[in-house]
């Protein structure tokens, strides 16, 4: 039985066919999304994101005490006339902000046919055209209990295959660990910036762990939650004994419609949970189900604010 | 308990391996099939809720098991046919006697007495002990078995609603011989009487204890028990009835009596009849009937008896037509003058030489010459034939003799006085082995009756003339005797047959099965021999006979109730058999023990049922 049962789970992910993906279809709305972008934030400069980082740049930020080593050129002298104190006047560097795509590629993006990961892939190209376009520099990260791939940073619409390329050569995998994945991502990416998290946060660590780890090392978290309504509508009926697609954590269960009516209900509160996780700490949350199009949520995306500025 | 089906350690055998089979595949059903979900700890939301049933819903688990194991045990028992209230398996053997004679058709309980008989059998037989077997026996003149040896009441109660009445005493002593014999040798032999007990018990004595299941309550009943009906031998037109009405209560009653000729009422008279008086009555010319004959009667102000079955009798009249008589002589004076007396008579006188003729005859008188019968002129009566000649053997001749001895119950010589006949000389007949000697002296055979060639022939072995018989008047009635015996219109003629004996019916003698049509118009094929279709009759009414064969013919005959004693229908619920009184039988209690299978898979269905409901329903799960 033992056998029967590994052989059921191994065969559960279909995979799907890579081609279809970002078809010229897909191309074309990408197109689409990055005029509309441009009308949404006509006027601003190219690398316009603002950096907290205080260095060269031309606006003032703060003065602080000299030290032996910094550059003269920088001390207020006109300070150190009125109070006698030698300062050293701080600008706010301006510069062109990384933005960070965190993909989920744990073995839970499959489950259901592969809609979620599709869907995760999808977004997360057309995110990372319109930061192309914006002439950002765009970094792909595939996560699952570790960091299981990277794109290198790159930018300008023109790398968008290369994004392509990175995203249909991920195949999901193993468990969800975002804590312990994001924990490796920032010691690799000292260059704080958005970063955006694309999963369906079905981690049994918990997915505050991972979220905190971007907050607490300074980056800009962007929480793109993928969902499958169907997770919450099971088609199951009678004793079962359900395991994790991940973890195989087994539950013995006799499914009734009362317990199914019990199951969706726990599937919204739990993303209550995270909506309400992210509000309560100013971290943007977008629930993206995998039944609407990619282009209509990234619109809306738009229209809510926070990824562009 | 005991298993009438398969034996206790069979079953539990079968259920041992049947019940761990079943725990086998239940455990099996306890693993689950293994499903996944993308996230197990969403589970564990909804499990938290469910924690608190946990146990109940074990518990439901294993009252599945006990349910299912409870099942297999009914159906196992099922197999066995479980029996109650017999701790013996050596049961009764029964033979229960339903008495299906005459006066069991009584209304005085509704509908019969059969019918309530029949429902006292029912009832016994379904309170049988598991381990009794019973035989279902219709009792009349002649006991019938419906039914083998059994302990299914289903089978008995069907052999049971076979049983009919007849309109035929019931032969007790016979009924118990059977029943004696058949339950020679078996196990605690029983035998149970269902009747009203106006039974002829003398000769009946049994060896095996008796009980009886009464049946009726009254007894007021006025019969028909005589009925017969002749037509004068010298004036066919005109018919002459003798009829007997018995009341065989102690009470006088008032009666109506009614007679129908070919069913249109010819006469109706009104009777006082006193207690248990038998009341004879003529019709010397009963005018306007030609064929069939019916009496009725009625209690008085148009009231019927608890025993209608007997109030109506039948007569048939033979057929009134114009016998066909050759007479083969070179003159015969005396024969010619003995046959001038019938005036429904049709003669042809013809040459020796002349014979056989064209024409058809029921009859033919041979007079000194004996030439080979031909079928087309019918029965011989051979006077004085050569002795070359005569189909029935003659032997040396003989003179100076009379008639020592004759058959007084033949048709030929009944009412006859032939003592004092002198005859000068004659032959000494030898008759053949199945022929009748008629008459004869000390010297030998004289006048002897046979079959030749399938003809009737007699024979008489000297000439009339040469004696003083054709001076008698013993000698015309002679000759038309033998003419009507021929012809089956003797004046004796049997109007009516009697049920509950056997008949010898006249057929076509060439036949040798005939199609019997009765009153309740079944249809039966008898056996014909020699003339005569052979049938045990037992119902009143009139019967037709149809002889298969080359001459076919068809007639009919009447037949009424055949004892008397049978109208005497007062019941006897105390009957006494060979001086020992037969006790009351007390039917056991019908119910569940014989059909327990049956409800135990009714059981099972049910449950099954339920289980399936609420299984699907999630109740039970």
């Amino acid at each position: 039985m033992g056998l029967i049962d590994r052989l059921r789970r191994s065969s559960h992910p279909a995979p799907a066919p890579r081609e279809s993906l970002f078809d010229d279809d897909f191309q074309r709305k990408l197109e689409m999304l990055a005029i509309v972008s441009r009308r949404v934030f006509s006027g601003r400069l190219r690398a316009e994101r603002r950096s907290k980082k205080k260095g060269s740049g031309v606006e003032f930020a703060d003065h602080r005490d000299y030290v032996p080593g910094d550059d003269f050129r920088y001390v207020d002298w006109n300070v150190f006339q009125r109070f006698g104190r030698l300062l050293v006047r701080l600008y706010e560097e301006e510069e062109d902000l990384g933005i960070y795509f965190l993909i989920d590629c744990s073995s839970s993006m499959t489950f259901g046919g592969r809609k979620k990961f599709d869907q995760a892939r999808r977004l997360c190209a057309a995110l990372a055209y319109v930061g192309l376009a914006n002439l950002d520099r765009v970094t792909i990260v595939a996560l699952s209990d570790e960091v299981t791939a990277r794109m290198p940073t790159t930018r300008g619409k023109g790398r968008i295959f290369k994004v392509f390329e990175f995203l249909s050569s991920l195949e999901p995998s193993g468990l969800t660990d975002l804590g312990s994945a994001l924990t490796t991502f920032v010691a690799q990416h000292k260059r704080r910036g958005l970063a955006v998290l694309i999963s369906d946060l079905y981690d049994p660590q918990g997915f505050e762990a991972g979220i905190n780890v971007l907050r607490f090392n300074k980056f800009e978290p962007y929480v793109l939650n993928v969902f499958d309504r169907r997770d919450g509508h099971p088609e199951l009926k009678g004793d079962l004994r359900l395991y994790d697609c991940e973890t195989g954590e087994e539950r013995e269960v006799t499914v009734t419609p009362g317990v199914l009516k019990r199951m969706e209900r726990a599937l919204t509160e739990y993303r209550e949970g995270v909506e309400r996780f992210c509000t309560s700490r100013q971290v943007p949350y977008f629930a993206a189900d995998v039944e609407v199009p990619f282009e209509e949520q990234v619109l809306d995306l738009f229209r809510r604010g926070g990824f562009l500025r | 308990m005991h298993f009438a089906g398969l034996p206790l350690t069979t079953l539990l055998a079968i259920f041992g391996g049947v019940g761990a089979t079943a725990v086998v595949l239940y455990l099996l059903k306890l693993r689950r099939r293994a499903v996944p979900v993308p996230f197990a700890r969403i589970w564990d939301h909804v499990l938290r809720d469910k924690e608190s049933s946990q146990l109940f819903s074990q518990l439901k688990r294993w009252l599945s098991l006990l349910l299912q194991l409870i099942l297999l045990a009914a159906l196992v028992l099922a197999i066995g046919d479980p029996r109650f209230g017999e701790a013996s398996t050596r049961g009764r053997s029964i033979v229960v006697l339903i008495d299906a004679s005459l006066s069991m058709q009584a209304v005085d309980v509704k509908p019969t007495r059969l019918a309530q008989a029949k429902l006292e059998a029912k009832r016994f037989v379904r309170g049988l002990g598991s381990s009794d077997r019973a035989m279902v026996v219709q009792m009349d003149m002649l006991p019938t078995p419906l039914s083998t040896l059994s302990s299914e009441p289903s089978e008995l109660e069907a052999a049971i609603d076979q049983v009919r009445a007849e309109d035929t005493p019931a032969d007790l002593a016979r009924a118990l011989a059977f029943a004696e014999d058949t339950l020679r040798g078996l196990n605690d032999p029983e035998v149970v009487l269902v009747s009203d007990g106006a039974l002829d018990t003398s000769g009946a004595s049994s060896h095996i204890p008796i009980e009886i299941l009464p049946v009726g309550s009254g007894d007021t009943n006025v019969a028909i028990t005589e009925f017969s009906a002749r037509r004068y031998p010298l004036d066919k037109s005109r018919v002459e009835v003798m009829l007997e009405v018995t009341n065989t209560n102690d009470r006088p009653q008032e009666i109506e009596l009614s007679l129908l000729g070919d069913g249109v009422l010819v006469d109706v008279t009104r009777l006082l009849i006193g207690p248990n008086e038998r009341l004879p009555r003529f019709y010397s010319d009963i005018s306007g009937a030609s064929r069939r004959l019916e009496a009725r009667i009625k209690l008085g102000a148009g009231k019927i008896d608890d025993l209608p079955a007997d109030d109506r009798a039948y007569a048939l009249m033979p057929e009134r037509r114009r016998a066909r008589v050759l007479v083969v002589t070179r003159g015969n004076t005396y024969l010619e003058a003995a046959l001038l007396l019938d005036e429904y008579l049709d003669v042809s006188f013809v040459e020796p030489s002349a014979y056989p003729p064209k024409e058809r005859f029921d009859v033919t008188i041979l007079d000194g010459v004996a030439p080979t019968l031909v079928p087309s002129t019918g029965a011989g009566l051979f006077l004085n034939p050569p002795p070359d000649k005569s189909p029935i053997k003659l032997d040396k001749p003989i003179t100076e003799f009379g008639f020592d001895r004759w058959n007084k119950k033949s048709p030929l010589l009944r009412f006859l006085a032939l003592g004092d006949v002198q005859v000068a000389r004659g032959y000494r007949i030898v008759p053949d082995k199945g022929d009748e000697v008629l008459g004869e002296s000390d010297l030998g055979p004289i006048l002897v009756s046979g079959m030749r060639s399938g003809q009737r022939v007699v024979v008489m072995s000297f000439d009339p003339r040469d004696s003083d018989f054709v001076l008698r008047p013993a000698w015309p009635l002679f000759v038309l005797g033998a003419i009507d015996a021929f012809i089956e219109e003797d004046t004796g003629y049997l109007s009516s047959f009697r049920t509950g004996a056997p008949w010898r019916i006249p057929a076509a003698s060439s036949a040798e099965t005939a199609e019997l049509t009765t009153p309740r118009a079944d249809k039966v094929i008898v056996p014909v021999k020699e003339g005569r279709a052979a049938y045990f009759g037992n119902k009143a009414g009139f019967y037709k006979l149809r002889s298969l064969g080359p001459e076919a013919s068809e007639h009919e005959f009447a037949a009424n109730v055949g004892d008397p004693a049978e109208s005497r229908i007062k019941p006897e619920p105390k009957l006494k058999i060979a001086g020992k009184a037969a006790r009351v039988a007390v039917p056991g209690t019908p119910g569940v023990r014989h059909r327990f299978w049956a409800y135990l898979l009714l059981f099972v269905a049910v449950a099954s049922v339920i289980e399936w409901i609420t299984y699907h329903r999630r109740v039970t799960v």
